[in-house]
This record gives C-alpha cells, sequence and structure tokens, in this order.
C-alpha cells in the first residue's frame, strides 16, 4: 500500500468542488510530480494530504491515518509552499532551531550549508525577504527536515533560473542519501521531470492519469506530414492535438497506439515522427477546446 | 553523457546505449565495474529509478553481469553482441532513412553507392 491514499476523495469550497472523487496512491520512498492547470486542485490535494484542510467526503489514509488532526502525520509530513507561515519577529535562526526542536530528522548541518551556500544571513527575518529568497529558504527547511512525507507546492515560484536548478540537483542528492516519500508539484515540468519517477495530472479536481515517466514518452507521438495523408489516420486513433504548420502540412499529437509496422509505413511516406513531451501532452489533454488561444483572436471566423 | 529530450528514446535506453558506446569503444573491458545505479542518476541528474531501469536493460541484453552487493560488471562477449546488435539495430534504421531520402531525391542506387563510397575514402576507411 500507498503511503498515501485517497478514494473517491471530494473536497467542496461552498457549491464548488476543488476535488472531486478522486483516487490516488503514492508509493513509499519516491518522487512523484502533481502537475495540471491552474485552478485544477493541485495545492487542495496537498494541503488534505498534509492535514491542514478538512476532507468534505471520501477516504484519505497518509502513514496509516486520516491526517486532519492527526499528530502523527504532522510529525512525520512537511507542506512548503511559498507561505510557510513563520512567527513575524522570527530571524532565520530561529525558524531553524524551532524546526529542530519539532522534527526528529531535522538535519542542521545541511540546513546550515544551504543557508550559507544560497547567502541567506541568519540574523534576518524571512519576512524581508524577495519573493525567490523566500521560496529558497522555505525549500531549505523543506529539504532538511527531511520528514518522511514531504510535500512541496510551487517550490520554485520566484526563484531564477540557476537557483532552481541548484534546488533541482539539492532535492535529487538529499533524496538518495535520505530516500523518503517526496510529492512536488509544479508548472515546470520540463525542468523537473528527470528527477521524476511519476507524474500524476489534476484536472477539474479529478485524477487524469498517473504515469511513470519512460511511459509518458511513449504516451504520445508527434506526426508532421501532408494534411490529407494525416487525416486518413485520425480517423482511427484518438488525435489529442492538431495543428496547421504549412502548406498542406499538419502536426498532429496522437496517443500512441501505433505498432512498430503502421510507424515505419508513416517513415516510408513521408511523415514524421517526433516525441511529445510531457510538459507539452499536458497542455493537450486539458485543453478546453481545440485551438487554444489562437481561437480569442479568431474574430471573423466567429461571424 | 548528454541526455537528449528531443529523441523518441526513452532516458533510461539512452543510458543503456550510452555504456555499451562505452563497451564498444574499449573504455569498459570485460570484467570492469559499470556505474552503479546511484553513480548513474548523480552524473546525470535522474530520478534513481531510471537509471536503474538503464542497468536493468544491460542485465537483459546479457551485457553485463551481476555481483551481489559489488555491483554490474561487463559480460565476456559484451562487445561482439553489442556490435551485432547495432549492425541489426541501428544501422538497419540508418539505411532504411538513407533509401527513403534516397527515393524522395530520387537518387539512383548506383549514385547512392558512389556516395557512401566517397564518404568512406574520405574518412581513409575502405
Amino acid at each position: 500500500m500507498g503511503v498515501v491514499s485517497s478514494r473517491h476523495l471530494t473536497k467542496s469550497y461552498r457549491n464548488n468542488h476543488a476535488i472531486k472523487d478522486l483516487t490516488i496512491q503514492f508509493q513509499e520512498g519516491s518522487i512523484t510530480g502533481l502537475i495540471g492547470r491552474n485552478g485544477a486542485g493541485k495545492t487542495t490535494l496537498l494541503k488534505l494530504i498534509a492535514g491542514l484542510i478538512k476532507k468534505t467526503d471520501g477516504e484519505l489514509t497518509v502513514l496509516g491515518e486520516e491526517p486532519f488532526n492527526s499528530l502523527k502525520v504532522s510529525a512525520n509530513s512537511i507542506f512548503v509552499d511559498d507561505q510557510l507561515p513563520f512567527p513575524q519577529d522570527f530571524k532565520v535562526k530561529d525558524v531553524l532551531r524551532e524546526f529542530s526542536r519539532f522534527y526528529p530528522n531535522w538535519d542542521g548541518e545541511l540546513a546550515d550549508r544551504l543557508t550559507s551556500y544560497f547567502s541567506i544571513d541568519k540574523e534576518t527575518l524571512p519576512l524581508h525577504f524577495s519573493k525567490g529568497k523566500r521560496s529558497t529558504f522555505n525549500a531549505i527547511v523543506g529539504l532538511a527536515t527531511h520528514a518522511p512525507l514531504t510535500i512541496f507546492d510551487e517550490p520554485t515560484t520566484g526563484m531564477d533560473y540557476s537557483v532552481r536548478h541548484d534546488f533541482y540537483r539539492a532535492l535529487l542528492k538529499d533524496y538518495m542519501e535520505y530516500p523518503r516519500t517526496i510529492i512536488v508539484s509544479s508548472h515546470l515540468l520540463n525542468e523537473l521531470e528527470d528527477l521524476l519517477e511519476e507524474i500524476a495530472l489534476i484536472h477539474d479536481g479529478k485524477l487524469y492519469f498517473q504515469e511513470t515517466v519512460p511511459s509518458l514518452k511513449e504516451y504520445a507521438v508527434g506526426l508532421t506530414g501532408s494534411t490529407s495523408l494525416l487525416n486518413s489516420i485520425t480517423q482511427e486513433h484518438d488525435v489529442l492535438y492538431s495543428k496547421d504548420v504549412g502548406m498542406n502540412q499538419q502536426y498532429i499529437v496522437l496517443k500512441d497506439r501505433l505498432t512498430e509496422t503502421e510507424k515505419d509505413s508513416l517513415r516510408r511516406e513521408g511523415v514524421k515522427l517526433s516525441p511529445v513531451s510531457p510538459a507539452d501532452l499536458c497542455v493537450y489533454v486539458t485543453n478546453k477546446a481545440e485551438g487554444g488561444i489562437d481561437d480569442v483572436f479568431n474574430r471573423s471566423e466567429t461571424i | 553523457m548528454v541526455l537528449n529530450h528531443d529523441s523518441m528514446k526513452p532516458i533510461y535506453i539512452q543510458i543503456a546505449e550510452w555504456l555499451e558506446t562505452e563497451v564498444i569503444n574499449g573504455n569498459l573491458s570485460v570484467d570492469d565495474k559499470i556505474y552503479s545505479q546511484y553513480q548513474l542518476a548523480d552524473l546525470l541528474n535522474i530520478n534513481p529509478a531510471t537509471a536503474g531501469k538503464g542497468l536493468t536493460k544491460l542485465l537483459e541484453d546479457d551485457i553485463a553481469y551481476k555481483k551481489r552487493g559489488l555491483g554490474m560488471f561487463v559480460k565476456e562477449n559484451a562487445r561482439e553482441k553489442i556490435l551485432l546488435k547495432r549492425k541489426n539495430e541501428t544501422l538497419k534504421t540508418i539505411i532504411k532513412d538513407l533509401v527513403q531520402e534516397a527515393d524522395y531525391l530520387q537518387v539512383s542506387n548506383e549514385e547512392l553507392k558512389h556516395m557512401i563510397e566517397a564518404e568512406r575514402t574520405k574518412r581513409g576507411s575502405s
């Protein structure tokens, strides 16, 4: 059984279902990426798992317990987002000291080394940090906690490119040294995908898919070729996305159910096959209407 | 080794092929120790499970063997096996692409052969 498992989990805010009938499992000792569009329900799910908010309906078990009001879950998990609340008059050193008192696995040496690497002065107040620096500090706290269940909700908000890459590297190295269950939600899937074992896509409060990264790579395939040729294929397959890319040329993305022989014959007919990155795939499957943003600007066609 | 994210090949296959190339080049010989799962993950900045999958592929293809607690090592005849496999798979795929492009450009067999020979002469092989 997984460290986290839910069945038919629902969370509603008034009449709005943030999480709807969601069934998901997170395996022990793996890094899972939780992705989805803005408002898909990622943060709500993560907060439910961390026990910060109360579910409306369904089942949710974290480390063997219902997480809301569970001391076991609070002591063995950490939820890091860009607002991790600290008392206003706490300096960096006070925050680190209090964390070491609360979390039994706290790695003070790692926290010290990371804060000095990222030039975070221990005498300053986190309250006065820039957005990026605050995120960096929160991420450091999240890593050094070494909680058996570590949850990062958009940890890289505001971080510059270089700091983000340092953070990914730190996350991987620390995970290898202290294997534990890590869930990361992020919009920057391209940067993160190599670190992940699994990717779960949440859409409209539901689980759209949960796949290992290698199988996600084989989930879809991109075809570029003449429109007439591709039209004959689209009849028999699930088309996730299509776009005109030149005179009688089209780019389409299919669920990859093509056999090797079919692929070969397509290549022979001049169709180019290309991989679809998990990030692009997620955009395609969650797009509301065909065409997307272009349709907004297509005023002439609506008349 | 640099991972290619634009390739149709999953990362773990790329890792297996890279290690195979190291065997072909002679950088890894019979009974040499191959990187561990964690060394690979650290080197390439990837999830250790992905690295492990690449190593498992070498075991499955009978190119490496495992010594309990010590790691993975290059198997006897690994190089010959890899060369044969590359000829049957990689080279054939490239030839398929080559012939397809030649057909597309209406290049005759003679002309194509000529071009291959010219390239080989240029490289100094026969």
